[in-house]
């Protein structure tokens, strides 16, 4: 998106979230109260352990997902075998933007070449 | 359980995370045998070339006054609408070149759009953060501007992609800003399902940028995100991603299912297009080539032909590559062609029959081409 309409809409521009530095830029204001005092660390809380452990199982959670994907490739085959899939795939299908076809092709396909500019010197169509 | 303690279990989850993930990176890279190109290679795939008469721009459709966005054709031949940065949707039939809507937008920042199957109606979404839905059909109210039928509000980020579920209009998939996907129940304005909510699991990190829906198969589709990876979800398990596709090296901008429907293809900000296997995971093939001046400019827009053989990929520089997705070879480039546009390409998109590709462009217009030369019968 280009930048005029970034800086005319700033409330939803297409921030990208992984550019954000994620932090404060400049001097932080001193914590005045019991959850400004758990955010920097200054002793533990309840509010600290539950977001602690929130996040272990999140992480618990993508350790069963990894395993299992581990697991899964210990029986798929090897890129080898999709290629031959995949190259069988193509040739099976006819496609009008090829320089070749497997028939005659069908009528429809010339369709933007006919009509009442229907010649085939290209110039005339740009 | 202390903090500390806490902490120290935390660490040690991290730390296996992080093994796990290169002992899954080492695996994948030995299963990888061979990409496509190797492998067609080896079995003496005839390389394809293009004469400078074959790929033709057949029609320009001028009309937008401000960069074209987003482009999509409809499900039956010839109609196709677009979005552009001047905030109007303009609906084409691109064998006459007539335009046969011209709809001002409630709000004039838009990205994306998209056809419905039937072809009735149209949606749109931008930095509103919202889906806006137009009925063809509807009546235009005292000035002249077609009425919105339905808003679809729930995002919490711009709408960057926007496509309907095929065989019913009823369906809608969004992409946005706010890390997330939608399933869209269009009647009711409702969602149906969030990917990659806030307690789900195998959820987008960063925004969303785009989406794809199989054809084959419309219960899966891929998404595309700033958090350099691509994701395949199955609409009726909201709950986690299917597969997390891991590999570009920054964010993935399109994403776009392979005519089969067991690949997908993507395009990124470093540069390259890659293939990925919806199955197995696998990675089969990139699609990098130097450009003039050593430079490295981000893809932004994809299609496939309609065998696969053909890739398009719009980038930022002005040019079109038109790949050789068996060879992994540059056949042609659409930007350099004297006939092409004068600015970037920022959407593709290929008709139903696979006979033209749309291109649209940040020089307003948006251009028809098509294969004029002699087809060889093989």
């Amino acid at each position: 998106m280009d930048k005029q309409v970034e800086e005319a809409n700033p409330s939803s521009s297409p921030a990208r979230a992984r550019e954000d530095g994620g932090g404060g830029g400049g001097g932080m204001a001193l914590p005045v109260c019991f959850e400004d005092k758990a955010r920097v660390g200054q002793f533990p809380t309840f509010i600290g352990k539950h977001k602690l452990a929130a996040s272990i199982s999140h992480l618990q959670n993508q350790i069963d997902i990894i395993q299992k994907e581990l697991d899964e490739l210990e029986t798929i085959g090897e890129s080898s075998i999709v290629c031959i899939d995949l190259i069988a795939s193509v040739e099976s299908t006819s496609d009008p933007l090829l320089p070749w076809t497997k028939g005659p092709g069908e009528v429809g396909w010339d369709r933007w070449f006919r009509g009442a500019n229907n010649s085939r010197n290209h110039s005339r169509w740009i | 359980m202390s903090v500390a303690e806490l902490k120290e279990r935390h660490v040690a989850a991290s730390d296996t995370v992080n093994s796990l993930r290169e002992r899954l990176k080492q695996k994948r890279a030995s299963l990888l045998d061979t990409d496509v190109a190797g492998y067609a290679r080896s079995q003496g795939k005839t390389p394809l070339t293009f004469g400078p008469t074959d790929l033709v721009c057949c029609r320009t459709l001028q009309g937008h006054t401000g960069k074209v966005y987003s482009l999509d054709w409809t499900s039956e031949k010839n109609r196709i609408v677009s979005a552009s940065q001047d905030g109007r949707l303009i609906v084409w039939n691109a064998l006459t070149s007539q335009k046969t809507h011209a709809i001002k937008l409630p709000c004039a920042w838009v990205m994306t759009c998209a056809f419905s199957p039937t072809g009735q109606s149209v949606a749109c979404g931008g930095l509103d953060s919202a889906c806006s839905i137009f009925n063809l059909n509807s009546l235009c109210d005292k000035d002249g501007n077609l009425p919105v039928s339905r808003t679809l509000n729930g995002h919490k980020g711009y709408v960057s992609s926007c496509q309907y579920v095929p065989d019913e209009d009823a369906h809608l998939i969004t992409g946005s800003g706010d890390h997330t996907c939608v399933l869209w129940d269009i009647t009711t304005g409702l969602r149906t399902s969030v990917f990659g909510g806030e307690f789900q699991s195998g959820r987008h990190t960063a925004d969303v940028l785009s989406v794809s829906i199989n054809q084959s198969n419309s219960r899966l589709f891929v998404s595309g995100s700033c958090d350099t990876t691509a994701r395949l979800w199955d609409t009726r398990v909201a709950s986690r991603a299917v597969r997390t596709f891991h590999g570009h090296e920054g964010d993935v901008n399109v994403v776009k299912f392979f005519p089969d429907g067991n690949r997908f293809g993507t395009g990124s900000d470093d540069g390259t297009c890659r293939l990925f296997d919806i199955r197995t995971g696998h990675q089969l093939q990139v699609y990098h080539q130097p450009h003039s001046d050593n430079d490295v400019p981000p893809v932004k827009t994809i299609a496939f032909s309609i065998s696969g053989r053909l890739l398009f990929a719009g980038y930022t520089n002005g040019d079109c590559y038109v790949w050789d997705t068996l060879l992994a070879k540059v056949v042609l480039n659409l930007g350099s062609l004297q006939t092409s546009h004068e600015a970037q390409i920022s959407c593709l998109g290929l008709s139903a029959d696979g006979s033209a590709l749309c291109t649209g462009s940040w020089d307003t217009n948006l251009k028809i081409w098509a294969f004029g030369g002699h087809r060889k019968i093989i």
